[in-house]
């Protein structure tokens, strides 16, 4: 399957949720992301890290520094619960409007 | 927004921490990336450039990064300032150069700042609400010439304060120099009189004590009482509280001290700043014993201020002066109907600038001063033109670091920002250096252009310091954006390959269009230069009439010793024999003026002419037989005074050519009748013309003159001029004690060398030539150092094409030929643009000249050969170096 490009504003609501189960750094986030969409989505590395930080700043994820599987020092992003409420939001508004998209796609 | 504002207090505390993580977590990134495709399948090495690929440009997402942290801006202000000090650390020589150069420019113009702002912009200080006061001007037309005026007698003050209606303040103010103390303490000082009101125009309450109010300064005399500036209060009693109620002399007077004024308040001043603040009606009635300076329109001495309502424009307030001065010139012909009164066309007033010299009289000096201004300008104009240009030279040879950087992925706004950083930095040095410039020649200029005791400190002057970081900053954003707008054009791929040769070398366009700038405004200041010290010369060598060199001027003031008129007449005689004593001395002799420090005129009565009056004003001198010896003014025709003049002889005078041109054209004027001060008195009979002198100016005086014998004419108010071998400096002190010998009870002498009285008249050629000269040989090298900078670096750069050419059998000869030549291309065509500028130019300078036009060929011609001589030198330097190329040397360098 050929690879998509992500729509606008869509690369912060990935991290969130990528981010959502377990604390991740960012070259698993990416890889998560891949995987689960079936290598659809491929997020732009030029703009992984910077999206990272944007969302720290927010205060949406926070960073600690922890050991990978192969026992390196890793920066891994968690979600914080202002994160997971804006997660919510965000899911919530992103399904409102593709359910809205598709009833207008699917018109006879 | 907590959480945001704590990062990014960390992204700025712990900025290295960051970083350090940054790079910590983007190396990680890669790694596992590398891992994941060897576990594909593929070699370590493939691995690794296909994740580096597949990443992007690492800088380039690092400054991403950072630029989300929210303190991008200052990070990198941060960084390049780091990166710009590495890089003027490592290049002292050329850090240095355009400190300096920029340095001078700025220099000049602070201090240039410092002067004009003082005279025309600052408003004085204390004063309230500047915006709504203005000095009073009255305008009248005589003979088709409109001329202004500022000189208020009191009762045209006080009509025009009466009879307005659009001001909420007026005030009037008048400068003495008045001798204070008593005895041997006894000094001039520079005394204030002013009206109660005048300081309400300001918010300056007194340090001590208070000022006067309207009942201490009423018609017809007013309180003696007096109220000391700061500096004299801190000088003679040493700021001490008891000075009030003290009794304090000025001129016969007996005054109490009331207050102090404030620190810096030196009210409105055209001069020297006043030492004593007096009410103006205690001067005029006390002081000078004057009965009807308030009812009579005789004495015009003051001047004065008016504050408008918040609410009356200034056009208003003109058009209410006017009608208030209408109004006061009919007030003032009822009264005094017997004299026929020429009548005064087209009068009005005008509400001007406070600053003296932005108003309607604005001195030579103040215009002088504009265009040395200008000047100071272009100075630093062709000093960036330089910076420009080294910067440039700098931005060449760091084409491959400038490459490099851009191929890591910075991005051109950032390398823009850093290039305008190192340009600020050099220029914030450079202001500091020219702060440093300033203040050394600023008390240069202050000699040149303020009166002696105006303070003027750079250093602590607010407005001085703006002006100077505002130009610093200007000087830096402009330098910085020549290299910055080259290096946004360079072909990145060329620099990077190692070993790119510039083939056929070329020069930037910029850089030579710079370079001609520069050449052209050098040659502009070099011909205003040129032409000033002419107009200097000129009025040097002027005629005036008189000698200089050798004249001493001699006045005796009475202070308080009252003598009859018997008895100072007696003491003039007394003086001139006790002068004529004195070895050395050639001649004395009594004189009732000195030129160019009072005149004298009286009613003039001739048969056949309606008003003499109508035809000019004429000045009247009189002298001892011994007068025109000792002036050295020659008698054209007939004869000069002589010792048979005297009080009961027949009443003869001698006139200027002018003079007998003017009243009788065509006619012998020798043995004409003139009636003195009434029609009704006896003939003076005109017995010598001659040459005219100037006493008023010393290119616009009309010359109408005339002497008559002081024995005939008011010999007790004589002083006294002194004619001494060799040069009259060295007389002063030798006369003055001779002479102050005879003076009874208080009176002292005042003695002067003619060339000090003169000195001032000269001073605007004087300045002009002076600050001209200066300034131009500054632009002069500044531009010669660009050349050579520019020349230099070609050479540099043509290594290799003058290795081949020498190769080739080049002679020296050839290769010089080459090298200057293109200094004398890039002279010469700064030369001819230069030339038109100043031709163009010319219109506006000619009536600051004298004696000389702006076209002159001589200086035209001689400022052309002088910028092609500095030319051929400064690119004779590299050229001889180039001359040294060896070509074996040279060819096997890369």
């Amino acid at each position: 399957m050929d690879r998509l490009d992500l729509p606008q504003g869509t690369l912060d609501l990935l991290i969130l949720k990528a981010v959502s189960l377990r604390p991740e750094h960012g070259w698993a986030i990416s890889e998560r992301i891949h995987q689960v969409s079936r290598a659809t989505l491929q997020i732009p590395q030029g703009s992984l890290y910077p999206a990272l930080h944007r969302l720290e700043r927010r205060g949406w994820i926070k960073a600690t520094w922890g050991a990978s599987e192969n026992n390196r020092r890793a920066k891994y992003y968690e979600l914080t619960r202002a994160g997971r409420k804006q997660l919510e939001a965000e899911t919530d508004a992103w399904q409102r409007l593709t359910s809205a998209v598709s009833l207008v796609l699917d018109m006879a | 927004m907590l959480t945001d504002l704590l990062y990014r207090l960390r992204a700025l505390l712990r900025r290295g921490a960051m970083e350090r993580e940054l790079d910590e977590e983007l190396r990680f990134h890669l790694e596992r990336e590398t891992e994941k495709l060897v576990r594909s399948g593929r070699s370590r090495d493939a691995a690794a450039r296909e994740a580096r690929l597949a990443f992007g440009g690492v800088e380039r997402i690092k400054d991403d990064s950072r630029d989300v942290r929210g303190v991008a801006v200052v990070d990198a202000m941060t960084q390049d300032v780091r990166y710009a000090l590495r890089g003027l650390r490592a290049k002292l020589g050329f850090t240095a150069a355009v400190v300096l150069t920029l340095g001078l420019g700025i220099g000049a113009n602070a201090a240039m700042f410092g002067v004009v702002d003082r005279l025309m912009f600052r408003s004085p200080a204390y004063l309230h609400d500047p915006a709504r006061v203005h000095r009073v001007y009255l305008y009248t037309t005589s003979r088709g010439k409109e001329s202004a005026d500022n000189g208020f007698e009191y009762t045209r003050y006080a009509d025009l304060a009466r009879w307005t209606t659009v001001f909420d303040r007026a005030a009037t103010f008048g400068q003495r120099t008045l001798a204070i103390g008593t005895g041997e303490d006894a000094r001039e000082i520079e005394v204030a009189t002013v009206s109660a009101s005048y300081f309400s125009l300001f918010d300056a309450p007194p340090a001590l004590g208070r000022y006067f109010t309207a009942s201490e300064d009423v018609v017809p005399a007013g309180a003696p009482v007096v109220v000391l500036a700061y500096g004299f209060w801190q000088t003679h009693y040493g700021g001490s509280a008891a000075a009030l109620g003290r009794a304090l002399q000025i001129d016969r007077t007996t005054f109490t001290i009331i207050g102090v004024a404030p620190d810096g308040f030196a009210g409105i001043t055209d001069g020297a700043p006043p030492a004593l603040f007096i009410p103006v009606t205690t001067f005029a009635g006390v002081v000078r014993e004057s009965k009807d300076y308030y009812t009579k329109y005789s004495w015009g001495w003051l001047q004065m201020l008016v504050r408008r309502k918040p609410d009356a424009t200034l056009a208003a307030a003109t058009a209410d002066l006017t009608s208030a001065y209408r109004r006061s010139l009919a007030a003032e012909a009822a009264l005094d109907k017997t004299t026929p009164r020429f009548d005064i066309a087209k009068p009005h007033a005008l509400a001007g600038p406070i600053q003296f010299q932005r108003g309607p009289m604005a001195s030579r000096d103040a215009r002088i001063i504009t265009w040395i201004s200008g000047v100071s300008l272009i100075v630093l104009l062709i000093a960036c033109a330089n910076v420009a240009n080294l910067m440039l030279a700098r931005a060449l040879r760091r084409r491959r670091e400038i490459a490099l950087r851009v191929a890591l992925g910075v991005g051109r706004a950032r390398l823009l920002a850093q290039l305008l950083t190192e340009s600020v930095i050099l220029a914030t040095l450079g202001g500091i250096a020219g702060l440093a410039i300033a203040q050394g020649g600023s008390q240069i200029l202050k000699s040149i252009f303020l009166p002696a005791d105006a303070s003027l400190n750079v250093a602590t002057d607010w407005r001085t310091l703006g002006f100077c970081a505002f130009v610093a900053l200007t000087a830096g954003v402009v330098t910085g954006l020549a290299p910055a707008f080259q290096s946004g054009r360079e072909n990145l791929a060329l620099s990077l390959k190692a070993g790119q040769r510039e083939g056929t070398h070329q020069r930037s366009r910029l850089r030579s269009a710079l370079l001609v700038f520069q050449g052209t405004l050098a040659v502009v200041l070099l011909v205003g230069a040129g032409l000033f010290v002419r107009s200097l010369r000129n009025v040097r060598a002027l005629r005036i009439g008189y000698d200089v060199d050798p004249v001493v001027v001699v006045y005796g003031e009475a202070r308080g010793t009252v003598l009859t008129d018997l008895e100072r007449a007696g003491l003039a005689r007394r003086l001139e024999a006790r002068a004529l004593g004195i070895p050395g001395v050639e001649s004395a002799s009594r004189a009732l003026t000195l030129p160019f420090w009072d005149t004298w005129s009286v009613s003039l009565f001739v048969a056949g002419i309606d008003s003499v009056r109508r035809l000019g004003r004429f000045t009247l001198q009189g002298g001892s037989p011994s007068f025109f010896r000792t002036m050295g003014t020659r008698i054209l025709r007939g004869r000069g005074i002589t010792a048979e003049d005297t009080k009961g002889a027949p009443k003869v005078m001698i006139v200027s050519e002018s003079m007998a041109r003017t009243l009788w054209p065509g006619r012998d004027a020798i043995g004409q009748c003139i009636r003195v001060q009434a029609d009704t008195m006896p003939c003076t009979t005109v017995v010598g013309i001659a040459e005219n002198i100037k006493t008023r100016s010393l290119i616009d005086d009309t010359g109408l003159h005339y002497y008559l014998p002081i024995e005939q004419y008011q010999p007790e108010r004589a002083n006294l001029i002194v004619r001494v071998r060799g040069n009259a400096t060295d007389y002063i002190e030798t006369v003055r004690r001779a002479l102050q010998a005879e003076m009874p009870g208080n009176a002292y002498v005042v003695v002067h060398a003619m060339r000090e009285v003169i000195g001032p008249q000269e001073r605007s050629w004087q300045s002009g030539a002076t600050m001209f000269v200066a300034f131009s040989f500054l632009a002069l090298i500044l531009a010669a150092i660009g050349l050579y900078s520019v020349i230099a670096f070609d050479v540099a750069q043509r290594t290799h094409e003058l290795g081949v050419r020498i190769a080739l059998g080049a002679q020296v000869r050839d290769v010089l030929r080459l090298i200057v030549g293109a200094g004398i291309r890039f002279a010469a065509v700064g030369v001819i643009a230069g030339l038109g500028l100043a031709l163009a130019a010319g219109r506006f300078i000619s009536p600051l000249l004298f004696g000389v036009s702006a076209r002159d060929p001589v200086i035209l011609g001689a400022v052309g050969s002088l910028l092609l001589v500095v030319a051929v030198a400064a690119s004779a330097i590299p050229a001889l170096r180039a001359t040294r190329v060896d070509p074996n040397v040279a060819l096997r360098a890369d």
